[in-house]
């Protein structure tokens, strides 16, 4: 399910490390360190995105793949976090 | 004894020591020879003749360790291919080695893209897929096949062994080429230094196909240590864990690593009594960094060090009792190597002057792959010319000072300002382009491209952008695309990269 925050999300992706808007280029499944579109610096620009964009911080033991390494993934985690706040 | 015989060596005293640790698999000594072997014999039964090139695409992995090793085995010179790269540099490494063979991941995101252009290349495909599960070293027997055992095959140590590809000042490609002998007088000089034990567990997370990593895995594995595979840090938390689990001994970064490490992580939560020393190369590390590690690490010891491909890997390192009186040092040349410093004649400089660093020593290159002209300036009387710029102090401690030429470094990679260029220079729409370093807080530098556009062409940052990443690894990619009207130049016409940030 694509909503706003699922579109956030990937229109960030798209434009800062595919350089397209152009949706059809990432499945909300697709996995960031799976497919080569993100290194460990890009995930670092990641989380910094969720935290300034997004408002939610990232904790340490946060900075797992289950809540980042996809659209879906951390939208999950995003609004699970809002939910909890 | 080159880096084979002493695996074999170690496979033969102590065939159940842990060789690889990955997650889920770990590779004794005699796994790995058996691994090994198991690659030479398939090397040879395709025809693969002593001095031949076997290109490799494979992520860090046992089974990159395997296929290396294989490779050295059957007297045939490894190709060390970056994974971060796009197909099209695959094939062009490919073509410019005369690779006979390549043994690629079928994992790999550029996998069916390379498979497609290599069509009126004469090279045979071997696909190894690289999965970390409890069987790999099964798996990886049972994909390559069963082949009658090859006859033994004499290596002579100054032959060739690895080519790795470095970023050149020109367009073209250039491959560092390094025996036998180099190899291993690298790996003994870091065991030296770092006084590494068949007891010692060494993290890398380095790319395995640059030359840091490389030494990495090849120093634990002449002493019959263990060394733990970790083919990102994209989850850092993660990797600490698996250090402090696996009570690592030794961690090896570049700046940007540590940079991360500390940006994001509590490194004095973890219990890292283990952790004897980490090791820092691939640039300069503030001093504010050092002390940071320092004070995060009580009970480490941190090692500065210098090096290059073009020497193996390891040229200088700092006693870590001297980082407080030596301060910005690289330290002193490790065994068997002379550093010196020259004026651009060749001339040795005196005592605290700046110039450009002079090695000799067993880690030398023997050249680069079919250029004997860059190799002749590079390599004179024995003595390779770094390219970088330092001075010695009184002590014989060796200080960097910047770099000769026009190199960009972007985390620890070099990134040629010439080949950004060039790839954008393929777009239609672009009269002209420069690209130079800019300054970026994780990385020490990143690219910026300053663009001329053709009259009336319409092309936005993201365009030129979107083309570079088809083109060029992701850290090769401007970070930054500027227009402007004309680029700066000098009276004679040459463009001035330095004005350009």
């Amino acid at each position: 399910m694509a909503d706003a925050l699922h579109d956030q999300i990937r229109a960030f992706i798209l434009e800062n490390y595919l350089f397209t808007a152009d949706t059809s280029a990432l499945k909300l499944d697709d996995s960031l360190l799976g497919r080569g579109i993100v290194d460990s610096t890009g995930m670092l620009e990641i989380i910094f995105f969720i935290e300034e964009q997004l408002g939610v911080k990232v904790k340490d033991e946060e900075m797992i793949p289950d809540n980042l390494d996809s659209v879906n993934r951390i939208a999950a985690f995003v609004e699970s976090r809002r939910k909890a706040a | 004894m080159d880096l084979v015989a002493s695996l074999s060596a170690h496979a033969r005293a102590t065939p159940a020591a842990v060789a690889l640790a990955w997650n889920q698999a770990n590779w004794r000594y005699a796994d790995l020879d058996r691994a090994v072997s198991c690659v030479r014999d398939v090397l040879r039964a395709r025809g693969v003749k002593s001095g031949e090139r076997v290109a490799l695409l494979l992520r860090n992995s046992p089974q990159y360790v395997a296929a290396l090793y294989g490779t050295f085995a059957a007297g045939a010179a490894a190709v060390a291919l970056n994974p971060l790269e796009r197909a099209e540099v695959f094939a062009r490494q490919i073509r410019h080695s005369g690779a006979r063979v390549l043994v690629a991941d079928p994992g790999h995101a550029e996998f069916e893209r390379l498979r497609a252009m290599l069509h009126d290349v004469a090279v045979t495909l071997i696909a190894v897929p690289t999965p970390d599960v409890p069987d790999a070293l099964e798996q990886f027997i049972a994909v390559l096949g069963a082949v009658p055992e090859a006859s033994p095959v004499t290596r002579a140590g100054n032959s060739l062994a690895l080519l790795i590809y470095t970023s050149g000042t020109t367009g073209r490609p250039k491959a560092v080429m390094l025996s036998h002998d180099n190899l291993v007088a690298n790996a003994r000089a870091i065991v030296s230094y770092l006084a590494l034990t068949p007891a010692d567990r060494g993290l890398c997370v380095l790319p395995f196909q640059f030359s840091y990593g490389n030494s990495v895995l090849t120093s634990h594995l002449v002493t019959g240590a263990t060394l733990v595979i970790e083919d990102n840090l994209a989850y850092p938390l993660r990797s600490l864990q698996r250090m402090s689990d696996l009570a690592v001994t030794g961690f090896a970064g570049v700046p940007s690593t540590f940079t991360l490490l500390l940006t994001r992580c509590r490194l004095r939560d973890y219990d890292f009594k283990a952790l004897r020393y980490v090791t820092q190369a691939g640039g300069a590390m503030t001093r504010t960094a050092i002390a940071r590690l320092r004070e995060e690490l009580p009970h480490t010891q941190v090692y500065v060090m210098y090096g290059q491909t073009e020497a193996t890997a390891r040229i200088a390192y700092l006693p870590p009792e001297w980082l407080d009186a030596k301060a910005g040092s690289v330290g002193k040349p490790i065994e068997l190597t002379q550093v010196e410093i020259c004026d651009s004649a060749g001339q040795a400089l005196p005592i605290g002057d700046t110039g450009e660093v002079r090695v000799r020593g067993p880690g030398i290159m023997l050249g680069y792959w079919e250029d004997p002209e860059a190799t002749r300036e590079a390599v004179r009387d024995g003595w390779l010319c770094t390219g970088d710029l330092g001075h010695l102090d009184t002590d014989g401690f060796l200080y960097i000072d910047g770099r000769a030429v026009e190199m960009i470094k972007v985390g620890a990679f070099r990134v040629s300002p010439y080949e950004v260029e060039e790839a954008i220079a393929q777009l239609d729409d672009v009269e002209e382009v420069a690209v130079a370093a800019m300054p970026d807080e994780l990385l020490g530098q990143a690219v910026k491209a300053v663009v001329v556009l053709r009259a009336g062409a319409q092309l936005d940052a993201l365009a030129v952008k979107s083309h570079c990443r088809q083109a060029l690894a992701t850290y090769k990619v401007p970070k930054v695309v500027e227009f402007a009207a004309q680029l700066p130049r000098t009276m004679t016409g040459k463009v001035q990269r330095l004005q350009l940030t």
